[in-house]
Formats: C-alpha cells, sequence, structure tokens
C-alpha cells in the first residue's frame, strides 16, 4: 500500500539549452576577440543583447570564420541558404545570372532518347546502386573547371578558371564590412547569385538564428531592414497580383508603411518531428496565432514564404477551414467590408484565426494604407467573389446615397486587361470539400509536396509495379517503398514530394542537393556529393536515404584517403532523364498512382472528382 | 561595388523572375487519365462494338462469296493474341515512352473481349474438334475466363483490402506478424501477479500464442474468412467474467492484436490470389501463344 502512496522519484534529465550546439565547436575566445575589434561587430551595443544571449556569445556559437581560398564557391544563385556572410578580409565576386550549372559541378539532366534508353536499360548492372566512376566523381570529368576540395577540414566546390569566369562576367565585388545571403536566410527564399572568393578571403559565417539575435542591436537592425526594404521589399510587392496596378509613388507610402512579420521556427523540420506524434488538437493549439478570430482586421497579412492555416473555433477545438501558401492574403474580405461599410454599420471581426504552420514569413500591410493606396488601384474582378459583392452592394448605395467617402475600386479595363496580362482573383487559401482530408493533408504537412506520390486504394492491387519499375530505372534500387500515411482511400506514399520548401537543401556543404530550375525538381549531382546525410536527416518526411555506391561488378567505391565506403544520398528525382516520364506513374496498370500538387487544393480535388461519386465520399 | 549596388543589379536582372518563387509551377497533376473511368468505358466498348461489327460483316461477307472466312476470322485471332502479349513486354520495357501501362491494359482488356468475338466466329461449336483443335479451344477458354476472373479480381480485391485497419507491403507481413506476437508476449508478461492474470494468461499459452506463432491455414488463404477471429474474440470476451477491469485492458488489448493478425492474413491471402491469377494467367498465356503458333503453322501449311 505504501508504494501507491509515496510518489515515485522523478526522473531527472538535462534541459537542452540554447547553445548546446555551436555552429563551429573550435571558435576560441581570441577568436571572438578578433571578430569583436571588426566592424560592424566593433560599434554594436553590448547593452542590448540580454545576459542570456550575449554578443559573445552570440559571435562564439553561431558564427563561424572561414578561411576560403580563391576560387572557392561560397553561395550558389537559386539555391536555399540557412547563413548571411559577412566579409572580413580579401575580396569575393557575385555573379548573377547566367553561370552554366557546369561550373558549380552540376550536369543538368538530359533527356535520354529511345536508343540511349534502351541501351542504358538492357546494359544495366545486376547490382543495385552500381556507378560508373565517371558518375560519383568530379576527378574523373571536366566539371566545367569545378573540383571539390577541402579548406580546413571543410569540403569545398573550388573553381579553377575562377578568375577568367569573373572577369568576363563583370561580377560585382564585395569587400570587407560587406554581407551577403542574408535575405535568403533571413526570410527563406533563394539566393539571387553566385558568390565566389575571388582572392583569399576571410568570411565569417552568420547562422540565422545568430542574425536574429544581432538585430536586437537598433543600428544594425535599422540597417539590414532598411536595405531590405529599400531594395528587395519593392520588388517583393511588385509581385504581388493584387498590388501590380499601384503606381510608384503609392508602392513607395507602401514600402514604408508594410510590416515585416515572421512565426514559428525555420527549422521547422526539427520541430515536426516531435509535433506529429501529438493529437491534432495538441498540434494546432502549439503553433503560433497569426490572427485571432473576432479580432478587428488591422492589417492584410499576404503570406511571403512558409505556410499557415485558417481555422475556426469548433466545439472545444478548431477546425481547418484552408490552408494557405506563399502569396496567399488573410483577412481580404474583413477588411474590403471594414472600409466600404456604413457608417453606423459595426466592421466585421476576423471569421478565421491564421496559424502559422512550421516557418510562415508575412507582410502586414496595414487596413489605412491599404484602403488608400492600393484598393483604389485594384480591378474589380481581381478581388475574390464575396469582396466583390461587398463592392457592389457600397456602389448601390452610392448610387441612392450620394457620393462614398471612400474612393471605389475600378471596373475592369478591357482595353489594358489585354496587355497586362488577364485577372485571377487574390487567393486567399485553398479548401478540400473534405474537411478531415485538409486536416490531414495540413496536419502531416503533405501542403509542403509540389508533386506527391498519391495511390489510390480502391484501385491499388497492391502489384508493386510501380517500385520494380522505380528500381528498373535507377540502378536496382527503387527511391520509394509503397509505404505512407493513409487517410481513407488515399495513401501519400513516402517518395520525395520535391517539397515547397525544401528544409533539405539547408546545410548542404557542396551544393549537391539542388532545386532545377525550370521544373523545381530537387535533384542530387552525385559527382560533388559528398555523403554528409545532412540532407537525408533533414528531411522531414524521411524521403531521402543514403546508399553505398559500388561499381559494376558489384564492389563498392572506397575513399582514396579514407578507405571508407563511399555513399551517397538518393531520391526520388522523378525519372528526369526518362523519356516516359516517371516510371512508377507510367507503369502502374489501374491507373492508381498519380503525382500530384498539394500545395494547391484543386488538382487533388480533381483527382478525386475523375474517380466518380462514390470515391468523393467523406472517409 | 557595394552590397546596395549589388542589390540593384540583382533587382534589375531578375525582374522578370519571381525572386520569391523562381521556379515554374510544376504540372498539377501527372498520371491522371484524360478521360473519367466512366467515359473511357463507354469509348472503348464503342470501338470494341464498332469493331465486332466489322468483323463479323467481314466474315459473312467472305463467307457469302464462297472465300475462306476460318483464315479471315484466324488471321484476327493471332493478330488479336499478338496485341494481348505486347502488355507483358510494355511491363518489362517501363523505360520507353509507349503510353502508360494502364493504356495498355485498356487495350489489353478490350483486345480480349474482341478476340472472344473472334474465337467465336472462328470456332463456332466453341470447343473443336481432334484432341489438337479441341485442347486449344479449351485453353484458350481458360484463359480468356482467367482474365474475365482477373478482371472482377483487380476491380474487388483493392477495396476489400482497402477496408482494413492496415496497409502493410506484401513482404513485410511475415515481419508485423512476428511483431505482434512480440507485443502479445510483452503485454501478458506486463500484467501484475494476480489471479487475475492467471486466467487471461492460461488462455494466452493454450490458445492465443499458437495462433500469433503459427503462419495461417492453406485454408484460410484459399478461402480466407472471419470464422477465427469471430471464434477467438467471443472466447476471450468471455473470460471477461472472471477478470478485474485492470487485466481486462490486456483482454482488450489481446483483441485489438487478434484483428490486426487477421487483417495481416487476409492482405496475405489476398496478396497471393492477386499474384497467384497473375502467374496462372501469365503461364496458360504463353502455352497458348506457343499451342497456337503451332496451329498457325499447320494450318499455312494445308492452306498452301
Amino acid at each position: 500500500m505504501e508504494r501507491f502512496l509515496t510518489p515515485a522519484p522523478p526522473t531527472l534529465v538535462r534541459r537542452p539549452e540554447r547553445w548546446d550546439q555551436p555552429l563551429d565547436p573550435s571558435v576560441t575566445d581570441a577568436d571572438v576577440a578578433w571578430l569583436r575589434s571588426r566592424q560592424p561587430f566593433a560599434s554594436l551595443d553590448h547593452g542590448s543583447f540580454p545576459k542570456t544571449t550575449p554578443l559573445d556569445g552570440v559571435l562564439r556559437n553561431d558564427c563561424r570564420i572561414l578561411r576560403c581560398e580563391p576560387g572557392e564557391v561560397l553561395v550558389r544563385e537559386g539555391d536555399y541558404g540557412g547563413s548571411a556572410f559577412l566579409v572580413l578580409a580579401g575580396e569575393v565576386g557575385v555573379i548573377v545570372g547566367g553561370l552554366p550549372a557546369a561550373y558549380l559541378g552540376r550536369q543538368p539532366a538530359q533527356k535520354l532518347s529511345w536508343i540511349q534508353s534502351l541501351s542504358r536499360w538492357w546494359s544495366r548492372s545486376p547490382h543495385a546502386e552500381a556507378r560508373s566512376i565517371d558518375e560519383i566523381s568530379l576527378d574523373n570529368t571536366s566539371g566545367g573547371g569545378a573540383s571539390l576540395g577541402a579548406v580546413d577540414d571543410r569540403p569545398v566546390l573550388l573553381l579553377q578558371d575562377y578568375s577568367a569566369i569573373l572577369n568576363a562576367r563583370g561580377p560585382t565585388r564585395l569587400g570587407p564590412g560587406e554581407m551577403f545571403g542574408e535575405v535568403a536566410a533571413m526570410y527563406r527564399t533563394p539566393h539571387a547569385a553566385t558568390v565566389i572568393a575571388s582572392t583569399e578571403a576571410t568570411v565569417v559565417e552568420i547562422r540565422w538564428q545568430g542574425l536574429r539575435l544581432l538585430r536586437r542591436d537598433r543600428r544594425f537592425a535599422d540597417q539590414l531592414e532598411q536595405h531590405y526594404r529599400s531594395h528587395w521589399l519593392r520588388l517583393h510587392l511588385g509581385e504581388i497580383s493584387l498590388l501590380r496596378h499601384v503606381p510608384a509613388g503609392s508602392l513607395d507610402r507602401i514600402v514604408g508603411s508594410v510590416g515585416l512579420r515572421s512565426y514559428g521556427r525555420m527549422e521547422w523540420n526539427a520541430d515536426f518531428r516531435q509535433a506529429r506524434k501529438l493529437a491534432a488538437r495538441e498540434q494546432i493549439e502549439r503553433e503560433p496565432v497569426v490572427a485571432m478570430e473576432g479580432h478587428a482586421p488591422t492589417d492584410l497579412i499576404i503570406i511571403r514564404s512558409g505556410f499557415a492555416r485558417t481555422s475556426q473555433s469548433y466545439g472545444s477545438g478548431h477546425r481547418t477551414t484552408a490552408y494557405l501558401g506563399c502569396g496567399h492574403f488573410f483577412g481580404l474580405d474583413e477588411i474590403v467590408q471594414a472600409i466600404h461599410r456604413q457608417d453606423d454599420q459595426p466592421a466585421i471581426p476576423l471569421q478565421h484565426s491564421l496559424r502559422a504552420i512550421g516557418f510562415l514569413d508575412t507582410l502586414q500591410i496595414p487596413i489605412e494604407t491599404f484602403a488608400t493606396e492600393i484598393l483604389p488601384y485594384v480591378r474589380q474582378s481581381e478581388l475574390p467573389e464575396s469582396c466583390q459583392r461587398t463592392l457592389r452592394a457600397a456602389r448601390s448605395r452610392r448610387g441612392t446615397t450620394g457620393a462614398d467617402r471612400r474612393e471605389s475600386v475600378r471596373d475592369p479595363d478591357p482595353t489594358q486587361s489585354q496587355t497586362s496580362g488577364s485577372d485571377h482573383p487574390a487567393r486567399t487559401g485553398h479548401q478540400l470539400d473534405h474537411t478531415g482530408q485538409m486536416e490531414f493533408i495540413v496536419q502531416n504537412r503533405l501542403l509542403n509536396g509540389r508533386q506527391a506520390m498519391v495511390i489510390d486504394l480502391n484501385r491499388c492491387t497492391r502489384c508493386d509495379d510501380c517500385v520494380r519499375a522505380c528500381g528498373e530505372t535507377h540502378d536496382g534500387n527503387p527511391r520509394f517503398v509503397r509505404e505512407g500515411l493513409t487517410h481513407g482511400h488515399l495513401q501519400f506514399v513516402q517518395a520525395c514530394m520535391q517539397c515547397s520548401d525544401p528544409v533539405c537543401m539547408l546545410g548542404c556543404p557542396t551544393g549537391a542537393i539542388h532545386r532545377h530550375p525550370t521544373t523545381g525538381v530537387v535533384q542530387i549531382q552525385e559527382s560533388i556529393c559528398v555523403g554528409c546525410g545532412i540532407c537525408a536527416a533533414s528531411c522531414p518526411y524521411e524521403s531521402i536515404r543514403m546508399a553505398t555506391i559500388s561499381d559494376r561488378s558489384g564492389n563498392p567505391y572506397r575513399d582514396s584517403r579514407t578507405h571508407q565506403t563511399v555513399s551517397k544520398a538518393t531520391k526520388c528525382d522523378m525519372c528526369q532523364s526518362q523519356p516516359s516520364g516517371p516510371a512508377c506513374v507510367a507503369s502502374c496498370p489501374h491507373d492508381a498512382l498519380v503525382r500530384i500538387d498539394l500545395t494547391q487544393s484543386r488538382p487533388l480535388q480533381a483527382f478525386l472528382e475523375q474517380r466518380g461519386p462514390w470515391q468523393r465520399r467523406e472517409p | 561595388m557595394t552590397a546596395n549596388a549589388l542589390a540593384e543589379n540583382v533587382t534589375r536582372q531578375r525582374c522578370p523572375r519571381s525572386v520569391s518563387d523562381p521556379v515554374q509551377p510544376p504540372p498539377t497533376i501527372i498520371g491522371q487519365p484524360r478521360y473519367t473511368f466512366a467515359l473511357r468505358r463507354w469509348i472503348a466498348i464503342g470501338i470494341t462494338a464498332a469493331a465486332s461489327a466489322a468483323l463479323i460483316w467481314g466474315h459473312d461477307l467472305i463467307r457469302h462469296s464462297l472465300g475462306r472466312e476460318a483464315v479471315f476470322s484466324g488471321s484476327v485471332l493471332a493478330g488479336c493474341l499478338l496485341l494481348l502479349m505486347l502488355l507483358g513486354v510494355r511491363r518489362r520495357l517501363i523505360v520507353l515512352p509507349l503510353w502508360p501501362v494502364s493504356v495498355w491494359l485498356q487495350i489489353h482488356l478490350y483486345t480480349g473481349l474482341f478476340a472472344c468475338i473472334a474465337f467465336w466466329l472462328h470456332v463456332p461449336t466453341w470447343i473443336a474438334s481432334g484432341w489438337f483443335e479441341g485442347g486449344l479451344a479449351m485453353l484458350f477458354l481458360s484463359v480468356s475466363a482467367s482474365g474475365f476472373y482477373g478482371i472482377l479480381l483487380s476491380r474487388s480485391a483493392p477495396r476489400k483490402l482497402t477496408g482494413l485497419s492496415v496497409q502493410p507491403r506484401f513482404d513485410r507481413i511475415v515481419w508485423h506478424r512476428g511483431q505482434l506476437a512480440i507485443a502479445a508476449d510483452e503485454a501478458i508478461s506486463a500484467l501484475p501477479e494476480s489471479a487475475d492474470r492467471c486466467v487471461i494468461e492460461t488462455y494466452y499459452r493454450r490458445t492465443l500464442k499458437p495462433y500469433f506463432a503459427s503462419r495461417p491455414s492453406w485454408h484460410y488463404l484459399l478461402h480466407p474468412t472471419g470464422v477465427q477471429r469471430r471464434r477467438l474474440l467471443a472466447e476471450l470476451n468471455e473470460l471477461g467474467r472472471y477478470i478485474d477491469r485492470d487485466v481486462s485492458s490486456t483482454r482488450d488489448r489481446l483483441a485489438a492484436f487478434i484483428r490486426h493478425r487477421d487483417d495481416l492474413d487476409y492482405h496475405r491471402a489476398m496478396g497471393y490470389r492477386l499474384r497467384g491469377w497473375l502467374v496462372i494467367h501469365t503461364a496458360a498465356s504463353l502455352v497458348l501463344a506457343g499451342w497456337s503458333l503451332v496451329h498457325v503453322v499447320i494450318a499455312t501449311g494445308m492452306i498452301h
């Protein structure tokens, strides 16, 4: 009896701390002191950093000093990165556009002809993951002048003819005190340029967590924000369809008033591993709230990167009503109603809550700015139907009561429409007929998949022809197994989804994993893959696997220095080189397997509708 | 040049493309058939009916003009057999862009239907006379029958399997079964010492442990039913009167394990059935192709 009355002693664990894993454990006190003597760190105000995260701590744990060889590729255009770089000594060259992929050690996947395809199939090795030596090492290929090297035990990609390349392209040069990569690091966008060390240079890499902390220094933060606002924000705003007819003067005023806010953790993949084990209700409650249902609308929220969900209170929980991605708006209905309501009519509060799924980056335009600088220049046809109804009602009132004090929205101008493309209503989120299906897709972060493999289990005979076909086109080793999350009669197979937010690409030391510039397929260039496994560890869906590579007789390749077996990251590449397209799709005899863009709801809806009425039933 | 100038440079050069997402949107669905299944079915039935009508008309025309109508129907049948065999070739040569296998399967199904009509014209008595011709006719009818059974099976089995609680891979079912046996053992071992434990442990040792450790019987694999599952669950439920609430949670877990095991066995049985049917249909088709070839050679020799 006593044992039930006496509480068991608690199990003691050490709570993880912020800097348990520094970016570079070899950074010393002397390094920190040296960094403190350089600009901009020398002019940072120590008082603006709290005791728990002092400036010295940031420099020691979130920074690392890189010694760069001339020709070293530091940042590749189009890649995603989680760090900003500050030049301390020497010079780096920046090339915007036009650098052939081969210069970065990448060979774009070439479509094979029928003959090539057949001969490759005929002469395939009986051993899994067999490669010729040319395919796995840059030493044996020209690689466009790129070679793999190591600087201070750090794997790097070196350009041999860097001076000729830089001179030919007349690059921008950055010297001591100048920063690059900060926009990509802070806002999760692809790098806009390739950066190559043009001389022996010293660069400090600051991971985005550290960069955020450094922004506690007001001057430093203002400098960064001012730089972003004056150069990049205009560009981002210009891409938003609703703002395309806004004149330059108004755009300047919008730039000045727009709020930049981020929610959640950029490394959401690490959190997701734990969060996915939680009940759906707990998951949604842990998501950062961006705007709360029932509150008055104050800003038009535009999703710049990441994902969000809108939800409504339902019972004692929350029901997902839509999911939002890049370029979607939140609060448009309520804001248009607030602007065009009658004076004696109350404003409608927000009808939904907006919550960040993982990481979310938003632009927030104050309602006043929207009313004066944007709405007058928006065509009615570019607004959602519900907003159009509000506007029609406002117009009919104006017709009876005289001029309204607010400016009206422009009517569609057919002549202008012909010159500037067709109008599409502003996107306010993706919805599915089945709430359960939408909850499932959001909860499991499947909305990240641009080409997710979905199997209709009501048609799949489990013959595994798809797996066999994948193996036949990928060196005897299928890039997926026919397993995965199941909801109703749909199975979301554990194959690479070519994510919209490819976290696997963050941290690749040589840029071997990259996104194809036109098809968007995330692919691995094996000749520069060093087999570190960072991408496989980062993938939240566990769709990347490390494979030991062997020669055509089945003997594993060994590294000439360490004598360890050579392994490479492998994943679904959508059979880019195959003339038949994805082999899994081509081989399915029962039309059960498709690759679907889940970042939008329409394709899945269309897929379900084609399957007949009984397939659309809520499971 | 400063970083500001860099941004301007980038802005100038990248304006036509999107900064936040420079990649083109992917095709929204890859592998979606162009038509709905119902429409596709009607189109295929229409084409098959038109082809059959043309075949019958041609056959009658040759017969009334005192031609060799058997040569005509036989040639069509041989052509159909060749076309039917191409599905297997396509499945193996997946690297070539010769329409998806699903299109070839549709061609296979409706060519098979058309071949039946050609066979009826070629062998009006259904079973030809003589052991060679009769055997060939029997084989054709068997392959056709297995083809029709295959259509039914491949349409009904997926729905039955989807309704189950688990969706294991066929090659992992044995592993799952092992894991289930281990989990059941652990559930019993975790029970505190008590008289109730004896009740449930005795039943587990006598009945459930051999069930979890054994493979499904051949009888079950050939004709899977829920009889055994229902019997075991009823017996387990009967034990309720001898055990208290603490131990009954373990009983509920064991009941869940029984359902899980039965689902795994059902997957196994249906997997064997689908694979077994494919092996039999393919093997019989190969024999039919060989036999038909001999028949064509003999017939050609007789004509000349």
